[in-house]
């Protein structure tokens, strides 16, 4: 219960995180702006680190597939990209098929991870599609209806 | 000529389309690489390390753009805590991935996004207008939840 609501924190983190985002790309540019969001996580996150002064065991660096380092470089890809796209087709569409590609991408790479295909999550995914479809077309009359 | 410039408009939104279902794929691809990352060093240093790879990748996008990062003045200082929200959302989401697999963290992170969206356009917080929160959208949620719960149980 504790990860669930851990998950839907996240999510409002996703949110504020957006919104923070856009504004100062607004004033400073995007690109800068990411640029601004790196230096101030990364100073944080290295403060936290040197603070729980466990050090890092460099050896087990070995271990680590190559891609698992790749996150971060995807993490500025998605950011660069969303940008091109979210000024070209309604928000609301960007949710909704960016939530279609991870849902499914999710389904996949837990059937790798766990090797087996739960129905389960992909009726859950079709179903949490659908809601989203159904509250996105109430936004849209109601943004209709405002002009 | 004009049936030909509106559908060439058509085949665009679709291309745009299809890169939105696209970034959605590289975002679970992601969560999933920086989970593995963290079950062999750590939640605190993968957040580390992704934030190093991140720094590197968008400095080299910088370079290849000329552009040059700039601080002004007047720029409310809220605005500078994206980063540390960030880093809080890295490791929230490598928690909850090692726990809850791939589809189910980014199910139920979506529908935070759709309850915060709604508190922020009820109440119009953060300089945004104000939409108010229709009783119908209850249904749309209530559909949302139900597919939740059948992702939680299975």
């Amino acid at each position: 219960m504790l990860y669930i609501i851990l998950a839907v924190i996240g999510g409002f983190l996703t949110i504020l995180n957006m919104v923070i985002n856009a504004g100062l790309g607004k004033r400073i540019g995007v690109f800068p702006g990411t640029f601004v969001n790196y230096v101030v996580g990364l100073s944080l996150i290295l403060i936290l680190v040197l603070m729980m002064g466990n050090p890092l065991d460099i050896s087990t660096f070995s271990n680590i597939p190559f891609y698992a380092f790749l996150g971060g470089a995807l993490g500025v890809t998605i950011v660069a990209s969303s940008n091109i796209i979210i000024p070209k087709i309604p928000a609301i569409y960007t949710v909704l098929l960016n939530f279609i590609g991870q849902i499914f991408a999710g389904v996949i790479i837990d059937y790798i991870r766990f090797d087996y295909i739960s129905k389960g999550k992909i009726i859950g995914g079709i179903l949490i599609i659908l809601g989203i479809l159904y509250n996105t077309n109430i936004d849209k009359k109601q943004l209709t209806e405002g002009k | 000529m004009i049936m030909v410039l509106i559908s060439v408009d058509l085949e665009e939104e679709k291309m745009y389309k299809l890169y939105a279902i696209l970034i959605g794929v590289l975002i679970t691809i992601m969560v999933s690489f920086n989970g593995t990352l963290e079950s062999h060093i750590g939640n605190f240093f993968a957040v580390l390390v992704i934030h190093i790879v991140g720094l590197l990748s968008i400095s080299l996008i910088l370079i290849i753009r000329k552009e040059r990062p700039v601080i002004k003045k007047g720029i409310p200082r809220y605005l500078y805590t994206g980063g540390a929200i960030g880093i809080l959302l890295v490791l929230v989401n490598n928690i909850c991935f090692s726990n809850l697999g791939a589809s189910l963290t980014l199910s139920l992170g979506v529908f935070g996004q759709l309850l915060l969206s709604s508190i922020i356009d009820h109440f119009g917080l953060m300089g945004m207008k104000v939409y108010k929160f229709q009783a119908k959208k209850l249904i749309g949620f209530s559909i949302i939840l139900v597919g939740l719960i059948i992702m939680t149980i299975y």
